[in-house]
């Protein structure tokens, strides 16, 4: 069972250390052992996500994530959500294109339970799942799917810009929230299917980081997930390579009922776990991250002519980067004006690249970003485990901001130069409707988050 | 069983030995200015976090002019005698700090999260805003304009749709929590750096502010970088100000802000409870807990789980202001939104969940699941610097001693279930509370007069 790597810190990795091991099954597992607070995490993923759906069945893998909350061969009803809150620990799960994650931090005494809960759902979900199950949660998912993206202002402009710059037939085409006729279609045996298919220990990476005791812990996980057989049914994902720009600029102008007119578009990026992937988050920091960053200073600052503009990145493994652009115009500027301005900016930062102070605060800017994930148990298992999955190392985790403060000027340049520009994105605008002359009124998410399987905690001092 | 499960199965685990955890106590101190310094080391907490409060109330802006302490929070990273505004936002992304200012009933708050590595330069960017804010025309002028700008996009989200209405229907129109705390447009409108700037000195100075430092301090010299930076700050001696008693009229009743077409209803259902300091807050955190914490609270139970109306429905109480002589009051809430043709059938629910509660109360297991949560959950929920700062940063605002949280969860631990169950029973009483709902009136208004909830009105969505 062990394979393992010596718990010695790497260069870059701020002191943390991280142990693999895999079971005779194929769970992989990943140990990172902190003493500081007397807490556990537990972070599983599943190596499906929405990718992995076919046509018809959008939406499958996330409704499947609900159904895991519904009990499994030992654990009635709700009582995963029950035993983990009544132990003091709290719990998720979320679905996006590429993996589906489950996870509960715990006070480190009560760890135990929650491994024991993770194998039983992963070795006998069917043993439990019904329709009353299906049912349910195909009704709190389309109420999901309602709240965040359909009654919102801009809700759905992320899908349209995905459909968009991922071609029809393409597996990232569609986001992980799904449409509401596929969910209507899904059916008990779909779930029953997706579940045989993927939800399988050698699909899977098991982390563990927090106050434990690696050895007792990695007793704990033979003995709760080793029994589980491993399968080899699953079919490999459909190729999501596509040439590095779109190669003409794709637009789609939306008239629906909202308070201002926006500028939004995405741009197709190199993929997630290269060198290039980090020149652009950089790139994407300079120009929209912030409100030091230039399309702030120029829109915001300097014309005027916007009330927001700023840039994020949705970093994929298995397909393309997309790199978002959004602006909310002010007033009743219109939208040629704010385009000319950031086609000024994006062609100047083409040929200049980033000066040495706008690189050092860029980089100081996605260090603090890592700091504040690593900086917790959960956030850590997320990282180890997410590495493990898309790129075959957890280790990779722990140096991924030596990584980006290594990256050259002249890098975050030429990535600038060769995908910020017009033929390389989908442009989506939004041009506002009087309320009387629509039917319905469409919703915004941030397009990073995924689904989930609950909605924020309400809690005690909660401010 | 419709499906055999292959793997050997073991009874449930039971629970190792806990290890002590207590919600850290800071250390107090007060500069030579005046100014109220906690602190809290947190060893691995690389990331600091930085609250400063000033005692700028909301309820100080002047007549007209509400927002104007919106726009002074804002102002502070706009620039100051050292740093136009362009290079003080620069200068704290250099740092790879993010500084957060906002404006409530209590005062106006400023985050700061900045690592270690650069707390001191961190914090001199805040002392400087602080100390000398530029408050240029040109840039107040561009946070006024782009202040009027976001008001549209607040009043399209149901949410914040919902909270606007529900305030303006709780309180008297002449008590500044009925209108929006970040101003309206004639409000805004009317805000200049004048205006910004007799607020500030009127308003904000170290001897009635309050700085937390919570991260993991080795090695820092905390009382000299605080000298340097926060100490160099002076102002005028503090002048006592009255706080206005709160007041809400909770007579039952439904208020529809009609969003013609909207696939749902977004509900808020609230009225107003005593503060903190009020014995009976952990008791009602407990209670409410039950009632709405969390998906397998009693709303859920039935909302989500077993009738699949909502994504979710919570109840919650959040202090809006306190006074060292506890009579502050806090929103008591329940909010969620269900979709648009359950919407009669949903608040019935809900009305049946709370009605049954005050029947039949909680019961024991209950009580003992909440109480586990809600104490179990600390030591997690208070991991980051972030999370200790913003609780210590509460309890000095509310006017509560410093060990109130660490104190809280004993007397969690100590409340029994009938002491829960008349505590949330009376902070949500079927005939008082008032329901907003943002949705589409067509549909939803004769459902909802159906259930005998409160006489119902629509408004306008604006």
């Amino acid at each position: 069972m062990p394979m393992g790597h010596t718990a010695t810190a790497q260069a870059g990795s701020g002191g943390l250390t991280a142990t693999e091991h895999r079971l005779a099954n194929g769970l992989r597992v990943v140990l990172s052992e902190d003493h500081l607070t007397p807490v556990a995490a537990v972070c599983l993923w599943y190596d499906v996500g929405s990718r992995h759906e076919v046509k018809g069945r959008t939406g499958l893998a996330h409704l499947f994530e609900h159904l895991m909350f519904q009990g499994s061969a030992q654990v009635k009803g709700n009582g995963h959500f029950e035993l983990v809150q009544g132990a003091g620990g709290s719990l998720n799960g979320t679905t996006s294109f590429e993996r589906t994650n489950y996870f509960e931090t715990m006070p480190a005494h009560q760890l135990e339970l929650a491994l024991w809960l993770e194998a039983d759902r992963m070795g006998s979900l069917l043993a439990a799942l019904d329709d009353e199950s299906m049912e349910n949660q195909r009704d709190v998912v389309k109420n999901e799917r309602r709240q965040r993206y359909d009654n919102v202002p801009y809700g759905t402009a992320f899908e349209k810009l995905t459909a968009l710059v991922y071609p029809e037939g393409h597996p990232y085409h569609h986001t992980p929230i799904g449409s509401m006729a596929d969910l209507d279609a899904a059916t008990l045996e779909d779930a029953r299917a997706f579940f045989r298919t993927y939800y399988a220990p050698n699909n899977a990476v098991l982390s563990v980081v927090g106050d434990i005791d690696p050895e007792q812990t990695l007793a704990w996980v033979e003995k709760y997930f080793g029994s589980i057989a491993s399968h080899d049914g699953k079919p490999a994902p459909r190729d999501g390579s596509l040439p590095d720009v779109i190669g003409e600029q794709l637009r789609e102008v939306v008239e629906e009922e909202v308070p201002a007119r926006a500028l939004m578009a995405a741009y197709r990026l190199p993929q997630d776990g290269t060198r290039a992937c980090d020149a652009a988050d950089l790139a994407l920091t300079v120009l929209g991250g912030g409100e030091s960053s230039r399309l702030y200073n120029r829109l915001v600052r300097r014309d005027r002519t916007a009330v927001a503009a700023g840039f994020g990145l949705l970093r994929l493994a298995g397909a393309p980067s997309l790199g978002w652009l959004d602006v909310k115009t002010s007033g009743d500027v219109e939208v040629p004006v704010i385009e000319a301005a950031i086609d000024e900016e994006l062609a100047r930062f083409a040929e200049e690249g980033p000066t040495a102070e706008e690189m050092e605060r860029a980089q100081a800017q996605l260090e603090r970003e890592w700091l504040d994930r690593l900086g917790t148990v959960a956030g850590r298992a997320d990282e180890l485990c997410r590495f493990a999955v898309l790129f075959g190392d957890p280790q990779l985790a722990l140096t991924a901001v030596q990584r980006v403060l290594e990256v050259t000027p002249e890098e975050v340049r030429e990535i600038a130069q060769a995908r910020l520009r017009p033929d390389n994105r989908a442009v989506l605008v939004y041009e506002p409707l009087a309320p009387e002359h629509v039917e319905d009124v469409e919703g915004t998410e941030d397009p990073e988050s995924a689904a989930t399987v609950e909605a924020d905690d309400n809690e005690e001092a909660a401010k | 069983m419709t499906e055999l499960a292959t793997m050997d199965f073991h009874p449930r685990p039971t629970a190792g030995e806990a290890k002590p955890w207590a919600f850290p106590a800071p250390e107090r101190a007060t500069l030579d200015n005046g100014l109220t310094v906690l602190h809290c080391h947190r060893p691995g907490q690389r990331l600091v976090a930085v609250e400063v409060l000033l005692d700028a109330p909301l309820d100080a802006e002047p007549a007209g002019l509400d927002g104007v302490a919106t726009i002074m929070a804002r102002a502070f990273s706009e620039g100051t005698d050292k740093h136009s505004a362009e290079e003080f936002a620069a200068e704290l992304e250099r740092c790879g700090a993010t500084l957060d200012a906002h404006a409530d009933h209590p005062g106006v708050r400023l985050s700061l999260e900045v690592p270690v590595s650069r707390l001191s330069k961190g914090l001199g960017l805040v002392a400087d805003a602080l100390r000398a804010p530029a408050f240029a025309d040109s840039e107040v002028e561009r946070l006024v304009r782009n202040r009027l700008d976001e008001i549209p996009h607040e009043l399209a989200n149901p949410s914040r749709r919902a909270a606007k209405e529900l305030s303006r229907q709780l309180f008297p129109a002449t008590a500044r929590m009925s209108r929006p705390r970040q101003g309206t447009a004639e409000t805004v409108e009317a805000i200049d750096a004048a205006a910004v700037r007799a607020f500030y000195e009127r308003h904000v100075r170290p001897a009635t502010a309050t700085a937390v430092v919570v991260g993991d301090l080795t090695g820092v010299d905390l009382t000299a970088l605080l000298g340097d930076t926060l100490g160099a700050w002076t102002g005028s001696a503090a002048q006592p100000r009255p706080v206005p008693p709160v007041t809400a009229d909770d007579t039952g009743r439904v208020v529809i802000v009609d969003r013609p077409g909207a696939v749902q209803t977004q509900l808020l259902i609230g009225r107003i409870g005593p503060d903190r300091h009020d014995r009976v807050w952990p008791a009602q955190v407990l209670g409410t807990y039950c009632l709405g914490g969390t998906l397998t609270s009693r709303l859920d139970r039935v909302l989500r789980e077993e009738k699949g109306y909502t994504y979710g429905v919570r109840a919650f109480g959040q202090v809006l202001r306190s006074t060292p002589d506890g009579s502050g009051a806090a929103m008591l809430a329940i909010s969620g939104s269900v979709d648009t043709p359950n919407t009669g059938p949903a608040l019935d629910d809900l009305w049946k969940v709370l009605r049954t509660l005050a029947e039949e109360g909680l019961t024991d297991a209950e009580r003992d699941v909440a109480v586990q949560n809600l104490v179990g959950v600390a030591p997690l929920k208070y991991e980051t610097a972030a999370a200790v700062a913003g609780t210590l940063a509460d309890q000095v605002e509310q006017h509560l001693p410093d060990d109130y949280q660490a104190t809280l969860y004993q007397q969690l631990a100590a409340t029994g279930t009938v002491e829960a169950t008349a505590a949330v029973v009376n902070a949500f009483p079927v005939d008082r509370l008032v329901t907003v709902l943002v949705g589409d009136a067509a549909t939803i208004k004769e459902p909802v007069e159906a259930l005998g909830i409160g006489e119902v009105t629509v408004v306008a969505a604006e």
